[in-house]
């Protein structure tokens, strides 16, 4: 065993003292949170496969309510590029001659949602019907033409459903207008069926949540158990409760984080294995069909709010347990 | 100043682990405190570290009232004491600088710093070479040397140790008694509980005898035979 200049003076020189009753607090506190952010990060090292499916549980967890965003936003961007074909026929009453169909062609032009309006004539429409297999011979029977005029209403592209729905209205309100036929009712029925599953979205994200805290807890949980001779020599040696606690804080932190980054790349695995058959539909639609992706925002969020969560989760648990250990 | 006036220790049950002890040990004196097992050594050291209460009297530290410390100020005050166990209580799957570093990290020193220092405490119980090493890899002198680094690397005011050579073979065991003495020159009070008699009288150093938890002799050093 040999001295040296440094270690001949074990008990506190005047000047170590003073070092440590002016060391700023934020130092210390940032060589701590630095400290304990590296250790629990050299623990999840330590126990690869262990932290490894932690994190692959959670991941996949915090996933599916991607997984089911980007399924509901296609569909929504499938009954969008669908509805932009969508006509609304009108029926004029069977006294209203060409010009008055002429007249509320060209008012139903001036509508803010109306991209082009079509005047089909009785005659048009008897000629169609005649094409049709089976009612060119009861038409045949017939001494006048019963048909109306229809006017052809296409709406403008991207238009809502709520304005799609006020477009009807409007049209229906309409002086000499006796039917409107809205082929748009499916898309409205869609949409109900969209905000259903938008709310499950919701419902799913809040429970996988609670998945991922839980998760983040037990976990943390259990290494706080595995770890009760380390924290007691921690406390003896002048550690603080919130020294001791720092590390599991961290490690919520890390496991969150890992799991959402894992969730995001999965949920941009699936919207990339969407993008070859979104592109065969959208052939199929004049190419009107695209793949609605994770927005770019949702991309830091989702491992930012999986931070939190895992942050979150360790909070409650190592409260709990240490104050058990105290 | 470490001063016990009038310290009773009862468990519950009713086993009473000190009584009525009343004793000090000067600024940078060396004391031993002896006895035979279960005379209350342990007990004493753990009032000292408040690792427990007293059950009646007061202890204070350099004037300080340990009673009046709740449980947010004991960290403060085990910071100020560097504790020495018997069972080493070194952390096994860190190296032994790590060990080592640990009061200091806790003080929020910075790294450059907190080397620096390991080493000089490594360097002082003769372990600089084994600062990569984990300690199960080391002898039960030399995870003893470790535990001592550690208590002295943050240089603490008090020294307190729990049976430090407990395990140790006897010239083993004098060569750590002898590094407490060398602290104890420079200034830091040490406090040492043992019931190693032969070496406690080789030391020559303050003897505070206890049996049952009672004071039953507190010899100073220039009388130990």
């Amino acid at each position: 065993m040999s001295a040296s200049a440094d270690t001949q003076a074990p008990a506190p020189a005047p000047a170590a003292r003073s070092e440590r009753s002016h060391r700023r607090p934020f130092s210390s506190w940032r060589e701590h949170h630095g400290w304990s952010a590296a250790a629990s990060l050299r623990r999840l090292a330590s126990k690869p496969v262990g932290s490894l499916l932690t994190i692959a549980v959670m991941g996949l967890a915090l996933a599916l309510p991607l997984a089911f965003y980007l399924l509901l936003s296609n569909v929504q961007s499938l009954g969008d590029a669908l509805g932009r074909n969508q006509v609304i026929n009108v029926f004029l009453k069977v006294d209203q001659v060409a010009g008055n169909a002429q007249l509320l062609a060209k008012q139903i032009g001036q509508h803010d949602g109306v991209a082009n309006v079509v005047v089909k004539t009785p005659q048009q429409g008897l000629d169609e019907l005649s094409k049709m297999q089976g009612f060119s011979d009861a038409l045949h029977a017939l001494d006048d033409n019963p048909l109306p005029f229809v006017l052809q209403v296409q709406p403008q592209d991207g238009i809502s459903a709520e304005a799609a729905s006020r477009l009807v209205d409007d049209l229906r309100g309409m002086q000499g207008v006796d039917m409107v036929q809205d082929s748009g009712t499916w898309r409205q029925r869609l949409d109900a069926l969209l905000g259903v599953g938008n709310r499950a979205v919701l419902i799913l994200a809040a429970l996988f949540a609670l998945a991922v805290l839980l998760v983040v807890g037990n976990t943390v949980r259990v290494d706080i158990t595995s770890r009760a001779e380390e924290i007691g020599v921690l406390k003896l040696i002048g550690a603080s409760r919130a020294f001791v606690r720092r590390p599991y804080l961290y490690a919520g932190i890390w496991y969150g984080l890992f799991s959402g980054v894992l969730a995001v790349v999965l949920a941009l695995a699936i919207e990339f294995a969407l993008v070859e058959p979104a592109a065969r539909l959208s052939q199929v639609y004049e190419g009107k069909l695209h793949v609605a992706g994770l927005p770019p925002w949702l991309l830091v969020a989702v491992p930012a709010a999986a931070a939190l969560l895992g942050w979150l989760g360790a909070r409650l648990v190592s409260a709990w347990q240490l104050r058990k250990a105290a | 100043m470490i001063r016990f006036d009038q310290v009773s220790k009862r468990y519950e049950g009713g086993h009473e682990a000190l009584s009525q002890l009343t004793f000090e040990v000067a600024k940078g004196e060396m004391a031993f405190v002896t006895g035979h097992s279960g005379a209350g050594k342990s007990t004493l050291l753990k009032l000292l570290a408040l690792i427990e209460r007293p059950s009646h009297g007061h202890i204070s530290l350099d004037g300080q009232n340990l009673a009046k410390i709740g449980r947010s100020g004991i960290p403060k005050l085990r910071r100020s004491l560097g504790m020495v166990f018997q069972d080493h209580r070194l952390l096994m799957d860190r190296t032994v600088f790590a060990n080592v570093e640990l009061p200091l990290v806790i003080g929020g020193i910075a790294p450059l710093e907190r080397g620096r220092r390991v080493r000089a405490a490594l360097e002082k119980v003769g372990l600089l070479d084994y600062e990569r090493q984990l300690p199960a890899s080391l002898s039960t002198g030399e995870q003893q040397r470790v535990g001592i680094a550690r208590a002295i690397v943050a240089k603490p005011d008090v020294l307190i140790a729990d049976e430090p050579t407990g395990n140790l073979d006897p010239q083993l065991a004098v060569e750590i008694m002898s590094l407490f003495a060398e602290f104890q020159q420079f200034g830091t009070t040490v406090l040492i509980a043992s019931h190693d008699l032969p070496l406690i009288k080789r030391m020559k150093k303050r003897v505070v005898v206890l049996d049952h938890g009672r004071l039953v002799a507190d010899v100073a050093a220039e009388e130990v035979l």
